[in-house]
């Protein structure tokens, strides 16, 4: 997706943001979790390939968390 | 069934604990205390002629036909407004009624154009009727004297016209405005032998006048007083057939009344549970577009866009149309394959087209409009309470001791509710409005808001947060209620946060605009005034925080104990017929029917077996998803069937980029619709009145859509999907909507007990219909929540990214109209637009006067997304700041403005915050005129096919 | 002052309830001399009811006028008391001296039935009215 992984980026975020009042720890699972749920594997994979460059540290540890589950599965 | 008007009792049922028997002509009848001797009369066969009296009005006793005897009574009484008391003897029929009723028969009559051979009410006139019941032979009192003879009839209205010749004055119109419609439009002018019935004032017809075109005058009309044009032009009906309204999300159902393939009028059914007999000019009288010229009925395909669409056979579109699934299938996979299900289709359609992109494409990129609706409502009430549904039936709100009505406009978007909210107000219900405008409940002849809470648009969980505040600290919760049905620890986190000082309404004033003390008095009222009832619309769902917005709500309706009973709950006022019912059917990207994740195995198993087919298990892309996708390649076919995405969804720039990077754009649709100028492939669609299903409303109630007439362009909807299915080589063989019901209930939980037979039976079941809820559920949550404790989601507000600034200081915030329904594909094509001919800004004076603006000038909107430009309302329903459009034009594309903001949790769009400028303009934008020109050009269609 | 303040100078008087439409609109007729649509609709809207039902009222009573009428008036009693002593037979007296200059407003019933025929000019009652008499009334108005 061109100029997609902004908006990739963007989205997360906002997820990350949006759980960020449950504490660092259950929003980066919340995060994670709802990026896993919701979002296509194209998307997931994108955001997954793409820099961390401007994710939130709540979204980036989602992705980190995502990078360790769905890689290995 | 044959034609003929449905029974009516006189005065409307009673309900009461206590019985009462008394005899009527010898007749021994049991009824409920308070009922009026007409009613037990008529409910026993012995009907007592009347004029003013009908069953959904209260009794009046004007019109003196309606005398009975009463033993112990001196003289006659009238039976409408007399209640029936324990052993009670009347007689109904003796010499001395029939001469009284004679007599006052002959002087209606004295007065009364004898043309009925030449009426159009001719054999269906209650005036006539009467008449012959009463035994009138002879009228002694000629022409010679005063009378309203040869008066001119009012013909403003489109659908309906008032012959005041043909009038009797027993102000049953009056009263159906004042009582059914609640608008009191209507009164009787003067007095005694001057009575006329007049719409507004003395210079109004019906057109000028308050009057919204409900037809609930014309529905209680005993004479051809106010008959529909329709019946006047094509004469009385011979058969009637009980369907489901395609419009809004309330769900009325009507007697589609037929001559031959001839559709006479829609009236609404008095026995329908959702609408109890009212109905709205859309549902009543805006069906024309049925027959519209514009309508499509032969399949067309193209090459490319920019070709003329040619003219072929069902056969070649549809070969046409799997070639091109089949080719991208092949060189793109199966994830490049897509389609959306509309919400104005039956559940079975909706289901086929889900089957056909999961089992067929072999995606699951299958999306629906309630993307940009209601998608935060079912994500918020899923994680809350369990189930992604509003918790109430509408007869509900008769039981409402306070009403919150947050982000809905409902006499507008849904005005049968809407007349039942009133009713409710004018006996006494509270009511308080959130919304940034002061849409019309707020105050209207004899309902007035006790709170309007005019927020900042984008605030609503800031409001929602305050209010929260002040019930907790306070100590307005009822904590019992928490402790038993809802997880205590996540309601004590819960409170804690809304306590914070910084969630104090006076904190959050600079926020919202909404001043403190308001909005203190609307919590304590909403915590203590009794059973309150939230319902809420568009204006929650469509932000960034619409998911968070819907959680919110349900956190306040559970830390008040306000669900799980009559009167009371959380209740999502959708949008189109059948928003619901889509969502129910599986048509969201991660979701199979009934709200089962695709993640899930056992589930995906189910449908694998049933389907013979293996199922992708990962979610697919949502519509904007897909669009971004399509940009970038890996999206390459879509099926949209009844949608009009690129007038309906945001940023329309986006939109066309989209669809114009596709290989292969199916249009299933009625009209040539804006999306269509991207298509490869046009399927003609049928109209409601053309096929079988299912609709389910707002209230979860499943209703039959039955086909009155022969379809336009030979399949219903479901057919052709179907028919496309197997030119895909998956070899369904369905004859009936009721075998895909049949499917629907054996691989859904929740519409486990539904069956088209039993639909024939009992006319609507509200979904969960199974072991548990054997006969549905009118109210959910009664015992517990659908998925055990209820959930307490701590909700922050977060500001919405899209700002105002100089460049852009106004926010604009869209909605609806009454006369109009969504994009207007049908509403446009009808006289509706004698209401609404074009979509305008509405701009408070202030704003206006800073811009040079004046009443009707043309103005241009603009945003950092494109620009349009529309005339100017100016008016100070909006707040200084603030300007509200709507986007039922596609002249206007109030949709180039938006943005692509969206909710977080669902991208439902944020329709309802755009940061504007507004300058005054001499006309359309460019973008309009080239827009205009595109559509002239992409719509063309070749002289002869296959040229 | 205009219309309008004026009217809601009436309006600021009464309670804005709907049991007040009757004080207001005779204050609003003794103002003005009538109720006409522009008024029906700020009363209309100052009650919180529809300008239909206000149109209803006014349109029901014959003393509530819909336009200005400058002429003079006289009312007449034409109810059964007033007829049987005779009215009937001094009305084309009277027509003939109102002309156009003075408006002659049949009423029923003035309440002295038995000393008619009877007639009111403002607030003041007028009885055992013969022709003359009754030329005489309409004459100085």
């Amino acid at each position: 997706m061109s100029g997609t992984h902004d908006r990739l980026v963007y989205m997360a975020n906002q997820i990350a943001r949006n759980f960020a009042v449950q504490g660092e720890t259950a929003a980066i699972a919340a995060t994670a979790r709802h990026i896993h749920d919701f979002w296509d594997p194209r998307m997931r994979d994108a955001i997954m390939a793409g820099e961390d460059a401007g994710l939130s540290d709540i979204a980036a540890g989602a992705i980190a968390r995502l990078r360790g589950t769905l890689r290995s599965g | 069934m044959a034609y003929e008007p449905q029974a009516d009792f006189g005065t409307p049922e009673v309900r009461a604990d206590t019985q009462v028997t008394l005899t009527i002509d010898g007749r021994r009848v049991t009824v409920p205390e308070g009922t009026s001797v007409m009613r037990a009369a008529a409910e026993c066969g012995g009907a007592i002629p009347s004029l003013c009296a009908t069953d959904s009005l209260a009794a009046f006793g004007s019109c003196r036909l309606c005398l009975v005897e009463v033993d112990g009574m001196r003289g006659t009484t009238a039976s409408c407004t007399t209640p029936v008391a324990q052993d009670m003897i009347v007689r109904t029929q003796t010499p001395r009624l029939e001469k009284l009723r004679r007599g006052v028969m002959e002087l209606y009559i004295s007065d009364h154009p004898l043309d009925c051979l030449t009426c159009s009410a001719n054999n269906d006139c209650e005036l006539q009727d009467t008449a012959a019941e009463v035994g009138l032979r002879d009228v002694r009192y000629g022409y010679a004297g005063a009378h309203h003879l040869g008066q001119q009839p009012d013909l403003s209205n489109p659908y309906f016209l008032f012959a005041p010749d043909k009038c009797i004055v027993c102000s049953r119109c009056v009263r159906a405005c004042d009582e059914v419609q609640g608008t009191l439009a209507l009164s009787v002018e003067a007095r005694g032998f001057a009575s006329k019935i007049s719409a507004g004032q003395r210079a109004d017809d019906f057109l000028s006048s308050d009057c919204v075109s409900c037809g609930a005058c014309v529905q209680a009309c005993p004479t051809s007083a106010l008959m529909e044009k329709s019946v006047k032009a094509h004469g009385k009906p011979e058969r009637a057939v009980i369907t489901t309204c395609a419009y809004c999300g309330v769900g009325c159902t009507f007697r589609a009344e037929m001559r031959g393939e001839q559709l006479v009028r829609m009236v609404p059914w008095k026995d329908g549970k959702a609408n109890r007999g009212h109905s709205c000019v859309k549902g009543r009288f805006a069906w024309g577009y049925a027959h519209h010229q514009d309508r499509i009925t032969t399949p067309m395909i193209r090459e490319s866009i920019d070709q003329p669409w040619r003219e072929v056979s069902w056969d070649e579109a549809l070969a046409f149309t799997a070639g091109r699934i089949s080719a991208v299938k092949a060189q793109h996979g199966a994830r490049a394959l897509g389609g959306i299900t509309s919400s104005r289709c039956t559940n079975e359609e909706t289901f086929l087209v889900q089957k056909l992109v999961r089992a067929g494409f072999g995606s699951n990129n299958v999306d629906t409009c309630a993307r940009v609706c209601h998608s935060p409502t079912g994500y918020g009430l899923k994680t809350t309470f369990g189930t992604s549904a509003g918790t109430q039936d509408f007869d509900s709100v008769m039981d409402a001791d306070v009403i919150v009505v947050i982000g809905a406009n409902p006499t507008d978007a849904h005005p049968v509710f809407a007349s039942r909210m009133k009713r409710r107000l004018r006996q006494g219900a509270q009511l308080i409005v959130i919304d940034p405008r002061r849409i019309d409940l707020v105050r209207s002849p004899h309902v007035k808001a006790a709170h309007h809470l005019p927020l900042q648009p984008g605030t609503n969980v800031a409001v929602m947060t305050a209010m929260a505040h002040v019930i907790v600290t306070e100590g307005l919760a009822d904590e019992d209620f928490v402790r038993a049905r809802c997880d205590w620890d996540e309601y004590q986190d819960w409170a804690r946060f809304v306590s914070a000082s910084q969630h104090s309404p006076k904190f959050l004033e600079a926020v919202t605009k909404v001043p403190a003390a308001e909005l203190r008095a609307a919590a304590r009222l909403y915590a203590t005034g009794g059973n309150a009832a939230i319902y809420y619309g568009l204006g929650v769902t469509e932000h960034s925080q619409g998911s968070s917005t819907v959680m919110a709500i349900a956190n306040l309706a559970m830390a008040t104990g306000n669900i799980g009973r009559a009167g009371v709950g959380v209740n999502p006022l959708r949008g189109q017929n059948n928003v619901q019912g889509a969502c129910d059917m599986g048509s969201f990207p991660h979701e199979l029917s009934g709200y089962r994740h695709i993640s899930d195995a056992a589930t995906r198993r189910m449908f694998e077996q049933d389907w013979g087919v293996a199922l992708d298990p990962e979610p697919g892309l949502r519509i904007p998803n897909m669009l971004d996708a399509a940009i970038d390649g890996s999206f390459r076919a879509l099926y949209i069937q009844g949608e009009d995405i690129l007038q309906s969804d945001p940023n329309t720039r986006h939109v066309a980029a989209g669809l114009a990077a596709m290989d292969c754009v199916i249009v299933h649709d009625l009209f040539l619709n804006e999306t269509a100028n991207f298509a490869h492939v046009f399927l003609p669609g049928s109209t409601f009145l053309e096929k079988n299903g299912t609709f389910t409303n707002a209230e979860r109630r499943i209703q039959p859509v039955r086909k009155v007439m022969e379809t336009a362009n030979g399949l219903e909807d479901w057919q052709v999907t179907q028919a496309l299915a197997n030119a895909l080589g998956l070899g369904w063989a369905y004859t009936h909507p009721a075998q895909i019901l049949d499917e629907i209930a054996r691989l859904t939980p929740t519409f486990a007990g539904v069956s088209w037979d039993r639909l024939e039976r009992e006319a609507s079941l509200q979904w969960p219909v199974n072991d548990q809820f054997p006969d549905g559920a009118p109210v959910m949550h009664v015992d517990g929540f659908v998925r055990g404790k209820g959930h307490f989601v701590v909700t922050d507000y977060m500001p919405t990214d899209e700002k105002t600034g100089p460049r852009y200081p106004l926010l604009l915030t869209t909605g609806r109209i009454l006369s109009q329904y969504n994009v207007g594909a049908q509403t446009r094509r009808t006289a509706n637009t004698a209401w609404h001919p074009e979509d305008v800004l509405e701009i408070h004076p202030l704003d206006a006067e800073n811009r040079g603006l004046k009443e009707g000038d043309w103005a241009r909107l603009a945003s950092r997304t494109g620009e349009t430009s529309l005339r100017v309302s100016v008016t100070d329903r909006v707040a200084p700041g603030v300007v509200y459009t709507t986007f039922h034009h596609p002249e206007t594309q109030a949709n180039v403005v938006t943005t692509d903001y969206s909710d977080w949790a669902t991208n439902c769009p944020e329709y309802k915050v755009t940061a504007v400028q507004v300058t005054p303009s001499n006309g359309p934008s460019d973008w309009q005129e080239d827009y205009a020109g595109l559509t002239a050009r992409s719509r063309r269609i070749a002289a002869e096919p296959g040229e | 002052m205009t219309t309008d303040a004026v009217i809601a100078e009436i309006l600021a008087a009464h309670p804005r309830e709907q049991s007040a439409l009757l004080p207001i609109l005779h204050d609003v007729q003794a103002e003005f001399g009538y109720v006409d649509a522009a008024a029906e609709r700020i009363i209309a809207d100052a009650l919180n009811l529809s300008r239909a039902e206000v149109h209803g009222v006014v349109s029901f009573y014959h003393d509530f006028r819909s336009a200005p009428d400058p002429r003079p008036a006289v009312q007449i009693c034409q109810a059964e008391s007033c007829k049987a002593r005779g009215i009937d037979m001094l009305m084309q007296a009277a027509r003939d001296a109102a002309g156009e200059r003075v408006r002659l407003a049949p009423v029923y019933c003035l309440g002295l039935c038995s000393v008619g025929p009877n007639a009111r000019v403002g607030d003041r009652l007028h009885a055992r009215l013969d022709e003359a008499q009754l030329v005489s009334l309409v004459t100085a108005q």
